[in-house]
């Protein structure tokens, strides 16, 4: 198998919850145990409900965040040993998209200068060159020339996501951390989005780790799945295979929530809710298994068993 | 079923310094009673606006330009500011879209639910407050006696929502008006609201208008579907048929960019462009510009809303 771009391996983070005058101070465990790799040219689909830590994830495996516990790899070399120059080259590496094109866009600068900011900072081209640079970025997103000195609020919520995807590629890198990058989006603009993030992938050979709430989204766009809930990784499969054969309860019920735009199939549907109390982890406690091949769930032996003859 | 809700004309326009914004073009619809009529279109086609206007909630610089919105028999457009206070909230109910928004921050839960009680039904404070619990264990808050005295903030986004819920249910209206009720949940907790509200809705016999931009929850809840476009209604039609086989290009070019509808693998199917803007007053269809099926009079002359299979209406040049 080849190396994964970047891979996280039993990583952690908690944050401190300040004391209030109605509750004492507390950890708030966002992420626990998470183990996930990403490869080459893969998109890896992060889905789970708010609060649930997939925005951490994706902060932790950018850099933006030091995990208090586990290891990320980018292209096999630990972060924790990397030297100043290897961080640097990560940074330029994995970049960011972000979900809220409103505030995510400087409103005081202009177009040119929030698509060519990473280029100066990374000093990747001449001065010279440096407009031709950003107009060719403005193209590959779909914007025209002309709207280069234009300010952000000139633009629709579809058009200022094509800003903030052309600063993200400006410093030409080989994962997106792409968070809930279309869900504020209309549906009709959300699809053009898509499009645009999945053709630039196959051109520029791009890796995604894709954050969505919005199931049907991520089995679009996604190679494998990951399932989390509660800061923890419940399932993670390619995505036919988790769609087909559902292992953990909360993913089971995650999928019957979706609502489907078709009254036949809809009016079939049964919603099921999921109920933590109904492992049995007092006895055992779980641990992350591959039940068929590369497809891990969050199991102990007794469930191991269940899941494993569950689709027969 | 008799009409509850008949709305004729309504024209919403807000006049600001750039010049006047056509935000609802004189839209003729009904509703009828104990139905659930769904209003789908993209952010600014004129949805909410729609909502407002229903309630005369429309704030300077909105007016609501010309119409007729016959409820219960009355033209709620005629009635006195204090004749439409006995409406709001009593006989028409509405659920906003931000729980946390929408609910007072420095009044526990109970009163606030109380208040309408008090108001409309002229209940005592305990007996509202009573009446308040029983509210909130309808709605499916556990130990509602306890949660009367806590603050918005103490609660969970799918809690707030359910004592929104339980607030416009307090007077048991004829019409609730729910604008994007799920939109600011997860997928699971908001399955279990449009469950709830489809429930108490049945045994309330009340109707429902459902504003949202979620095509699944449309097929899931609605019996009728509006398709909303630049202020105009561009489809109308049974949720069944009008999802099935849309008539209208734009409802069309909704359903297939809808991710689950296409291959994966396969670019999704797009409609090019973006919502005109509402300044100017479009003379044409509003989508003509995005239309694959445009013609020549697309652009010069407004098509009318024409009915094409029964109950199914629709607003295009394509079909005459």
């Amino acid at each position: 198998m080849t190396t994964p771009l970047i891979e996280a391996e039993d990583i952690a983070k908690s944050f401190a919850v300040r004391p209030t005058p109605f509750a004492t101070r507390k950890t708030l465990k966002a992420v626990d145990g998470v183990t996930l790799q990403i490869r080459p040219g893969e998109t890896l689909g992060l889905a789970g409900e708010s609060g649930c830590g997939k925005s951490t994830v994706g902060k932790i495996l950018m850099g933006l965040l030091e995990p208090d516990g586990g290891t990320i790899r980018f292209r096999g070399k630990d972060l924790e040993s990397a030297t100043k120059d290897e961080r640097a080259a990560f940074r330029k590496d994995v970049q960011m998209i972000f979900q809220d094109p409103f505030s995510s866009l400087n409103p005081r600068m202009r177009v040119g200068e929030i698509i060519g900011e990473p280029l100066a900072i990374h000093r990747l081209v001449p001065n010279e060159g440096h407009r031709k640079k950003v107009l060719e970025l403005m193209g590959m997103v779909g914007l025209s020339a002309e709207q280069i000195n234009r300010y952000p609020h000139e633009f629709s919520g579809g058009q200022r996501q094509r800003i903030g995807i052309a600063r993200a590629l400006a410093v030409s890198p080989k994962l997106i951390v792409a968070d809930e990058p279309v869900s504020a989006l209309d549906l009709s603009i959300q699809a053009q989005i898509i499009n645009l993030l999945d053709e630039l992938k196959k051109t520029l050979g791009l890796s995604y780790l894709f954050i969505a709430h919005d199931l049907t989204v991520v089995r679009y766009f996604a190679d494998r799945i990951a399932v989390i809930h509660q800061g923890e990784l419940k399932e993670l499969a390619e995505t036919d295979e988790l769609f087909e054969r559902p292992l953990h309860p909360y993913t089971r019920s995650l999928l019957s929530a979706v609502p489907i735009p078709d009254p036949d199939l809809e009016k079939a549907k049964i919603l099921m809710i999921y109920d933590p109390s109904l492992h049995d982890y007092d006895k055992e406690k779980p641990q992350w298994r591959e039940i068929f091949p590369g497809h891990f769930v969050q199991a102990n032996s007794r469930e191991a068993a269940e899941y494993a003859n569950m689709y027969p | 079923m008799p009409d509850l809700l008949t709305v004729r004309g309504l024209t919403t326009r807000f006049r600001l310094a750039e010049g006047d914004v056509h935000a609802v073009n004189g839209i003729d619809f009904s509703v009828a009673e104990g139905e659930t009529v769904a209003v789908v279109g993209e952010s600014g086609c004129g949805k909410s606006v729609t909502a407002l206007s229903l309630l005369r909630l429309i704030l300077p610089p909105g007016t609501i330009a010309s119409g007729e919105i016959i409820f219960e028999g009355q033209d709620l457009l005629r009635l006195s500011e204090d004749e439409m206070r006995r409406i709001r909230g009593n006989r028409i109910a509405m659920i906003f879209q931000e729980p946390m928004t929408s609910l007072n921050p420095v009044f526990p839960i109970g009163r606030q639910i109380a208040e309408g009680l008090i108001i409309h039904r002229g209940l005592s404070r305990h007996e509202a407050l009573e009446e308040a619990a029983q509210l909130l264990a309808q709605v499916g808050i556990p130990s509602p006696a306890d949660r009367l005295n806590d603050y918005p903030h103490q609660l969970s986004g799918g809690m707030r929502q359910r004592v929104m819920i339980a607030m416009a249910l307090a007077c048991k209206p004829r019409l609730i008006i729910a604008d994007e009720p799920t939109t600011a949940l997860d997928v699971t907790i908001q399955a279990q609201i449009l469950e709830l509200m489809d429930r108490l809705r049945e045994e309330n016999r009340m109707a429902l208008m459902l504003i949202t931009h979620d095509l699944g929850v449309v097929a899931e809840r609605a019996d009728r579907t509006l398709v909303m476009y630049a202020g105009r209604i561009v489809e109308e039609g049974p949720t069944h048929e009008l999802l099935s086989s849309p008539f209208h290009p734009y409802t069309e070019g909704l359903l297939a960019s809808l991710p689950q509808r296409s291959e994966p693998g396969r670019p999704l199917t797009t409609i090019p462009g973006h919502v005109p803007s509402l300044l100017e007053e479009i003379p044409g269809c509003g989508f003509c510009s995005r239309c694959p099926d445009k013609q020549w009079e697309c652009g010069q002359e407004q098509p009318q809303l024409k009915e094409i299979a029964p109950g199914h209406r629709v607003r295009c040049w394509k079909y005459r």
